[in-house]
């Protein structure tokens, strides 16, 4: 390696004139290559954007799933009431409860085969009274022939005896407004039984 | 110009350093994503990764109206870590364990003691039940207590709202899985598949989002539907135990069959089983003697002998007989009625109408004995029906008779049936003829809503509609002056009905044991419904007198509940005499 210095361009006579109007001139293609600050500008705050926008979506993301998480509890306790309502209702739906429920407002079943025909008002069959030894029977303890152990932690809404417009005469059935006393007379419809205009 | 040696080396040192270094990268590289691959992830996902079941439920068994018999519900068990509990209370001032235990078992129902004891058992371990399949409510009010370690888990089980309401039918399931009845034969259908997921989450036990992993998922189980009514049903059994009671029966069975169609809307068995309480009921009660016992049928049988005669040919309602009370073959063997009586002239329809061993048996014989065998064949007789209940008996009709026993079978002894298979019988008279497959299972839909295996539908003619129909005529003469006529007749409504009264053998010998029965269609100019009763062994009535009321207030029930049109012709007056 030789370390000849490059002679300075020194103040000798009229020289250095020339060496100064000697510049690099860039061509047109190299100016329009050179990398644009407003590129680099533009690249970097989109690469922060990115950045930043990914950041919120998935601080966002984790929120929703507390959001999520708490909504679905949500919906399982929901789910659960749901649940416990509809096996409640499938045991009071239950025949055994039903009956002993219709029993205790004073009900028994009629076990003659009789029907009115709305159109004419005709009685088909032969209707016969429900006499109170159609009751239906228990068990010794009071229990249903027919065990339904489900029913034994449900108790009646009907009071046995204190249902019923005979055994409190005081307090009709509701839908009775008949005053107590008042004869007890089917109603009478002046033009027959109404019948729906059917085509 | 060459860099000097020294240079060189420490060049070739750098590069071999790195090279070692890379090297061990590159193994131990290969050595966790590859060698322990599985192991490491299967490590690291234990530590984030929270297994959960995904119950399915087991399908339902329902009414033909979608009633439920059987349903799934979900409780929960009381689950504890005794290590975390006792640790959580060891410095504990304000609440001690023993607070905390007294507070479970307010809600559970336990002793304080028994808390505390499964809690101590083993004080070590993470896992031990304090109590079982609690309630939702329950569970809620444990989980307020917020008593560190106890955790509920879900655990589905089975309920039967109806309770005993065709408990023998539907069956139950027990701790190993189904185990009777309906539960048991239609697993296939019912069966559910628990699924399994995994999701990871982070230490403040929230999920972390999209880590759900479904390793198998659930899928519920179908849905089977019976042909059973179940208000009807429960109402049939509840005839069935009151008269049972009554009279002192052992045992009670009635069938309603839907005659066009072949549907079983009742089988009621008395003793009825509560598949919420199976315990209650004594094993032997705990199928469906309708299906599954074979009795002597007697004297129900003579309408299908009737049919048979009439089909061939070989006799008319007005057929001519003379019937002793006794009366001795050509073979030599001895037939006698069932009460005493001076010599009758009977005609077939007043075989029927007295219900005359002898006059059936002389006119039966018309018929050769294959033919005969034949047409019980067709009818059902000693087959399983298609309903192939659980245990269900084919009953027992011998292929060869003896010269005493060509008679027997011609009024219902000698030859054994099941309830479900004199259903049949008269669900054949009813239907002109045609005897429909017994269903008692409609169908089975997969938890996609998909009806699967639906049951069968095809019809097969055993008799001419004629004879079918003449026979239904013959029965209504029971019904209009038989013995019986006071307690079958339903005002308003044509019924034709046959009584049976079976001696019962015990080890072959015919004991005084009975097995009463009455069976019937209605209405008798267009049957729609078979009812069969039959009460066991009564103890105060031993004749078919004690069925028919219960018969009279079936065919009612069923005659309302199904709105059918009181009959608007008279019965037919067929002479009974000559």
């Amino acid at each position: 390696m030789s370390a000849l210095p490059i002679g300075l361009p020194l103040e000798t006579g009229g020289a250095p004139s020339r060496f100064r109007a000697l510049e690099i001139v860039t061509t047109r293609g190299q100016r329009r290559g050179r990398p644009r600050l407003v590129v680099a500008i533009v690249t970097v705050a989109g690469l922060f954007a990115i950045l930043a926008a990914q950041l919120l979506l998935s601080i966002a993301t984790s929120e929703g799933a507390y959001e999520i998480s708490s909504l679905q509890a949500r919906q399982s306790e929901l789910a659960r009431d749901q649940q416990v309502m509809a096996e409640s209702l499938r045991v009071l739906e239950a025949p055994q409860h039903l009956s002993a429920e219709a029993q205790a407002m004073g009900m028994v079943a009629n076990s003659s085969a009789a029907y009115l025909r709305l159109v004419d008002g005709a009685v088909l069959g032969v209707p016969a009274a429900a006499s109170a030894s159609a009751a239906l029977r228990t068990a010794d303890d009071g229990s249903s022939l027919i065990p339904n152990s489900l029913l034994s932690e449900v108790p009646l809404v009907a009071v046995p005896g204190q249902t019923g417009a005979t055994d409190a005469p005081g307090e009709g059935p509701v839908g009775a407004p008949a005053a107590p006393g008042e004869p007890s007379t089917p109603p009478t419809v002046p033009a027959g039984i109404p019948t729906p205009t059917t085509h | 110009m060459t860099p000097p040696r020294q240079t060189r080396r420490r060049l070739a040192l750098a590069l071999l350093s790195l090279f070692a270094v890379f090297s061990i990268f590159v193994v131990r590289l290969v050595d966790i994503q590859l060698v322990r691959a599985d192991e490491l992830n299967t490590d690291s996902t234990n530590k984030r990764a929270i297994g959960v079941t995904t119950y399915a439920a087991r399908g339902d068994i329902v009414d033909k109206d979608g009633s439920v018999l059987a349903g799934s519900v979900m409780r929960f068990d009381i689950t504890v870590s005794p290590r975390t509990v006792i640790e959580a209370y060891r410095d504990a001032e304000a609440e001690t364990l023993l607070d905390a235990a007294a507070g479970i078992a307010a809600i559970t129902g336990q002793t304080t003691d028994e808390v505390m004891r499964a809690v101590m058992a083993d004080p070590e371990s993470d896992f031990a039940y304090i109590a079982k399949a609690v309630t939702t409510e329950q569970m809620r009010q444990i989980r307020a207590l917020e008593i560190p370690g106890v955790i509920p888990s879900q655990h589905p089980i089975r309920i039967y709202p109806g309770g005993s309401v065709a408990g023998n039918l539907v069956g139950f399931v027990g701790t190993d899985g189904p185990q009777n009845g309906l539960e048991y034969t239609e697993n296939d259908c019912l069966a559910s598949t628990n699924g399994t997921s995994t999701y990871e989450r982070g230490a403040d036990g929230i999920r972390l989002p999209g880590s759900t992993v479904t390793t198998q998922p659930a899928v519920e189980g179908g849905t089977i539907t019976t042909t059973i009514d179940s208000d009807l049903n429960w109402s049939v059994q509840q005839m069935i135990a009151e008269q049972g009671l009554a009279i002192g029966a052992s045992s009670a069975l009635a069938m309603v069959t839907e005659v066009s169609t072949g549907k079983l809307l009742t089988v009621a068995d008395w003793p009825s089983v509560d598949p919420n309480n199976r315990d209650a009921t004594p094993p032997e009660y705990l199928g469906s003697l309708a299906f599954s016992a074979a009795y002597e049928p007697g004297s129900i049988f003579k309408p299908m002998t009737a049919s048979m005669l009439l089909d061939q040919g070989v006799a008319s309602p007005t057929t001519q007989v003379t019937v002793p009370s006794r009366w001795t073959s050509p073979e030599g063997s001895v037939i006698k009625d069932a009460a005493a009586h001076a010599e009758q002239r009977l005609t077939l329809a007043g075989v029927i109408q007295q219900s005359s061993n002898v006059g059936i048996s002389q006119l039966a014989t018309r018929l050769p004995s294959g033919m005969r065998y034949d047409y019980m064949t067709a009818f059902g007789v000693g087959e399983r029906t298609e309903v192939d209940f659980q245990g269900e008996s084919k009953g027992l009709l011998a292929s060869r008779w003896d010269d005493q026993q060509k008679y027997d079978v011609a009024y219902g002894q000698g030859v054994s049936t099941s309830l479900a298979q004199v259903s049949s019988i008269y669900q054949t008279l009813g239907n002109g003829g045609v005897r429909m497959p017994l269903t008692l299972v409609s169908s089975c839909t997969g938890p996609d809503g998909i009806v699967v295996d639906p049951a069968p539908v095809e019809g097969a003619r055993v008799v001419s509609e004629a004879a079918a129909d003449t026979t239904v005529q013959m029965m209504e003469g029971v019904v209009t002056g038989g013995g019986l006529a006071r307690e079958l007749q339903i005002p308003g409504y044509r019924v034709a009905a046959k009584s049976g009264t079976a001696e019962v053998s015990e080890n072959g010998r015919y004991t005084s044991k009975r097995v009463v029965s009455i069976a019937g269609l209605a209405p008798a100019e267009d049957p729609k419904y078979a009812v069969v009763v039959m009460f066991v062994n009564p103890g105060t009535m031993k004749t078919s007198a004690a069925a028919a009321p219960t018969f009279k207030k079936i065919m009612t029930k069923v005659l309302t509940t199904y709105r059918v049109t009181p009959s608007t012709t008279p019965p037919p007056a067929l002479p009974t005499t000559w």
